[in-house]
């Protein structure tokens, strides 16, 4: 955590309510791009997003200024856009048909394809994953969270989030598989550069 | 394609997916929110303490009845505890003078149930009876002092 950010949760607990309006905007783009490809709605994520904060400043007493701060905000971001996917009659679930085109072991794709992943084919790549598993990919790799951190944010066993995190992993190959077209050579905004796979 | 690679891949490009924001005043509205929330809570911790007086304020009122109707009636209880079989009589002779009171307390019940029909908010409500309590003691009070006068 940022020196700024350890001074800044220090003032709020503090009683200095103030500060918070910090925290809100070093954090407020995480949470809600957080939100928001979850949710894959502005206006939900918004509200997931505010109702975040909200609770947030109203919990902060229960926060350990020990521990990181962003496990703690994404924890109650994640409770936020669950509650709004299950508001929506959205099933939140673990189930096999959630993952039914997700073959056994590691995916091979095509060979001799130049790879290349832009945002927008990676963000439609997540956003065709269940939450559960689009999140850990996001808390891992956008976030830079360890499985542990996940697990506190997500709640679950480590166990489980090694599990989600690999079977997620496996569904995103999959589906590349599936769909050359994703591994073109892009040029485009976003593109990640100097990755040629074989 | 080398699955290591993939993941590698994956991993990369998700790391560099732009962060969206959410629209203008965003950060105001949450303040504002958690204002809100705060002024509700101020006034539900004043309506707390509002209820909190009320009761300690009736506690009061009863304590200062139960002992000025002792204190009037003190010389009768005295002689009632005196007298074989007086506790009885003593505490029958109470509890006729505290349900006279309880009585009078009560004909001011449809009252106060009439205002809170009304859906008036809780504080205007809790305020009324205040008031109501008030109003009732006092009376009560001066009908025991007139009675210690006689």
């Amino acid at each position: 955590m940022a020196e700024n950010e350890i001074e800044l949760t220090r003032r709020c607990l503090g009683g200095d309510s103030s500060a918070f309006s910090g925290i809100l905007e070093i954090y407020q783009d995480r949470v809600y791009s957080f939100a928001l490809r979850l949710l894959k709605d502005p206006q939900a994520a918004e509200d997931a997003a505010q109702e975040t904060f909200v609770k947030a400043f109203r919990g902060l007493s229960s926060y350990d200024p020990a521990c990181p701060f962003a496990p703690w905000l994404f924890r109650i971001a994640h409770n936020a856009a669950m509650d709004a996917l299950r508001a929506r009659n959205k099933t939140v679930s673990m189930d096999a048909e959630d993952f039914s085109d997700l073959p056994d072991g590691a995916v091979p794709v095509e060979d001799g394809v130049g790879a290349a992943l832009d945002a927008e084919r990676i963000e439609a790549l997540l956003a065709s994953l269940p939450p559960l598993y689009s999140e850990v990919l996001l808390l891992q790799y956008r976030e830079d969270m360890g499985p542990a951190e996940i697990a506190r944010v997500i709640n679950a066993p480590e166990g489980t989030v090694k599990n989600r995190l690999f079977r997620a992993r496996e569904m995103m190959k999959a589906k590349m598989a599936a769909d050359p077209e994703l591994m073109q050579p892009f040029t485009g905004r976003g593109r990640i550069e100097g990755e040629t796979v074989i | 394609m080398n699955a290591d690679n993939t993941e590698k891949l994956i991993a990369k490009a998700i790391a560099a997916l732009p962060y969206s924001s959410p629209r203008a005043g965003f950060g105001a509205r949450v303040m504002a929110a958690i204002e809100e929330q705060a002024a509700a809570e101020t006034w539900l911790q004043r309506a707390l303490k509002a209820g909190g007086v009320i009761v300690a304020a009736w506690s009061a009122g009863l304590s200062f009845l139960a002992a000025r109707l002792i204190h009037a009636n003190f010389g009768n209880i005295a002689a009632a505890l005196i007298e074989p079989g007086g506790v009885s009589r003593a505490f029958s002779l109470l509890a006729a003078h505290g349900a006279l009171i309880l009585a009078k307390l009560a004909a001011a019940a449809p009252l106060i149930a009439g205002w809170a029909l009304d859906a008036m908010p809780p504080y205007h409500e809790m305020t009324a009876a205040a008031i109501l309590c008030a109003a009732a003691v006092a009376p009560l009070a001066r009908i025991r002092t007139a009675a210690d006068k006689n």
